[in-house]
């Protein structure tokens, strides 16, 4: 019987990525059946509620935006609501400016060592090895897509220039819209501005949030917090892939797609949520932990099974599960880890 | 070298793998600690690390082996890593000279946060691509002799001397240790470098040497 259940699942999922060998197909139909339901009453929604023309900014929208916005309305609602589609009608012409502007090979280079390392074996892909849309045997195949996206940031912000995961971002987000300029722009929103300064080449902000992350770790669970001081371990070695990549690759795609929905919303801060969130659900398990390949081990398990498979619920726990954040909160621990961090050197 | 079982250990070396980005790190550990080569390796995040757990005589000893982003950038977030390894692995990728060219920067990056005493090996990764050599085998071995490092080329896509690049840190490490013991039966403090806090092993670990992680 097991072929035949096996094959109900494809192989290859919306988005163009190969399931993994390990991927557990009943626990996904199980779960997606019953999502699929949610899909259908949230798409009904969502059409009544974009039947205007554009995207309202509203107490209503942020409900149903939590609540996940339908593939197919994804890319002009991320548009809408990060600015990106204000950004790209004042900026006329200005991306196709981009990649026509004075070469760069440096930039080139380093792009090309995190896309295609090797020229000459064009088939090398380093970004979405699993993602047939990315392979050279498609056509179009997005990694000159990627390419392009990434060169015009890089002309564009020329203080961030190219880091790597920025790959993997751009990757969702052409994915998503299908559609290069676009991709450019909520790049933009995200790096320019929803993100602070993760990508720098002192990549201050991002050491800044995982201080940040864990003075709310300290806070909120400290029996964790207690952990990671006897251990003696940096968050940096546990959760920079977590913020630099903003989970692609940490989280099955589905749920990353749901995460970035309120993450073009509500902000960065929605990263902490879910980071909490996983910490605090899986407590007790990382509380085994008595050493430190221990605890990296442990912070990779805990992004996987069917916890963060089914987003629906997942994202319901990252707004209860972590108990209340500000902004305002944030914004303060900011604060006080940037200036620690500077103080230290 | 054989396998030992992965619970059964009387040391713990961490070894740290650096060098430029595309250089093949990732594939060197994965050839290593799993027989595996993927043209496909995505780019690394932040830091990964295996184990493998080899024999060296009667001793099991544990290889945790880090892998770690080669983008310069990274190195503001990466400079934790070193702490407590007792031996690297500087790779360059033999087709690309400017992965060489910048080999004493990471020799001194290394030299500024990890141990003095730390095993250091030179390695040319990629030897199966020969056509495209831009460093030449004697230029890189004056340069590791002249530094004090061991130096091998290897290939992790035809496994040529990946084995034997392990294994050779692996044994100099064990050297050290061993000398190091003896020299602490007299003097009753076992370091190669010193033993971090911290990093002490926690109550379910082995704790026959005190490098351990």
């Amino acid at each position: 019987m097991e072929p035949a259940e096996r094959s109900r699942v494809p192989r290859i999922d919306p988005y163009g990525f190969e399931r993994p060998e390990d991927f557990d197909d009943a626990a996904y139909e199980k779960f997606f059946s019953s999502y699929l339901v949610t899909l259908t009453r949230r798409a009904i929604k969502w059409s009544r509620l974009l039947q205007g023309g554009s995207v309202p900014r509203s107490r209503t929208v942020k409900r149903y935006v939590r609540k996940g916005v339908p593939l197919e309305h994804r890319a002009r609602v991320w548009m809408a609501l990060s600015g990106a589609q204000a950004q790209m009608d004042q900026n006329p012409g200005y991306y196709h400016r981009l990649l026509q502007g004075e070469r760069n090979p440096r930039l080139e280079d380093a792009i090309r060592t995190g896309v295609t390392p090797l020229p000459r074996l064009e088939y090398l892909n380093r970004t979405f090895p699993d993602n047939v849309k990315f392979r050279k045997t498609t056509d179009p195949c997005l990694q000159k897509t990627l390419y392009n996206v990434l060169l015009a940031y890089g002309h564009h912000n020329q203080g961030v220039g190219y880091c790597q995961g920025m790959n993997f971002i751009a990757g969702y987000l052409i994915l998503i819209t299908n559609n290069e300029e676009e991709s450019f722009w909520l790049l933009d929103a995200l790096v320019g501005r929803i993100l602070p300064d993760y990508y720098s080449p002192a990549m201050l902000g991002l050491k800044t949030d995982q201080e940040v992350l864990g003075e709310l770790v300290q806070a909120k669970l400290p029996a964790v917090g207690a952990l990671m001081e006897r251990l003696g371990v940096l968050w940096t070695l546990l959760v920079s892939r977590w913020f630099l990549c903003l989970f692609v690759d940490v989280l099955p795609v589905e749920t990353v797609l749901r995460i970035w929905d309120c993450l073009f919303n509500e902000g960065s801060k929605i990263i902490f949520r879910v980071a909490l969130t996983l910490i605090k659900q899986h407590q007790e398990f990382i509380l085994e932990a008595t050493s430190i390949p221990d605890i990296c081990d442990k912070f990779k398990q805990i992004t996987k099974g069917s916890f963060v498979m089914e987003c629906h619920t997942f994202m319901q726990k990252i707004f209860s599960e972590p108990g209340s954040l500000s902004m305002a909160t944030v914004a303060k621990l900011r604060e006080s880890c940037r200036a620690r961090l500077l103080a230290q050197g | 070298m054989g396998n030992g079982t992965e619970e059964d250990y009387n040391f713990v070396f961490k070894v740290v793998l650096i060098g430029e980005s595309g250089v093949g790190k990732t594939n060197l550990l994965s050839r290593f600690t799993r027989n595996e080569f993927s043209h496909d390796s995505r780019t690394t995040i932040g830091v990964e690390f295996s184990t493998r757990t080899v024999m060296l005589g009667t001793a099991a000893v544990k290889a945790q082996i880090w892998d770690t982003a080669g983008l310069e950038r990274y190195r503001a977030i990466t400079s934790a890593y070193y702490r407590g390894a007792v031996g690297a692995l500087l790779v360059f990728d033999l087709t690309k000279h400017q992965t060489y060219a910048v080999v004493e920067r990471w020799l001194k990056e290394l030299y500024d946060h990890a141990e003095a005493t730390i095993v250091v090996m030179l390695v040319g990764n990629k030897s199966d691509l020969s056509q495209a050599r831009e460093v030449p085998t004697e230029e890189a071995r004056m340069f590791a002799e002249n530094n004090g490092l061991l130096f091998l080329e290897t290939s992790a896509l035809d496994s040529t001397n990946v084995e034997l690049a392990f294994e050779t840190v692996l044994k100099e490490i064990f050297a050290k240790v061993s000398k190091q013991r003896q020299n602490s039966i007299r003097t009753n403090a076992i370091t190669l470098g010193s033993a971090q806090a911290g990093q002490e092993p926690g109550p379910g670990e082995k704790r026959a040497c005190c490098i351990s992680l």
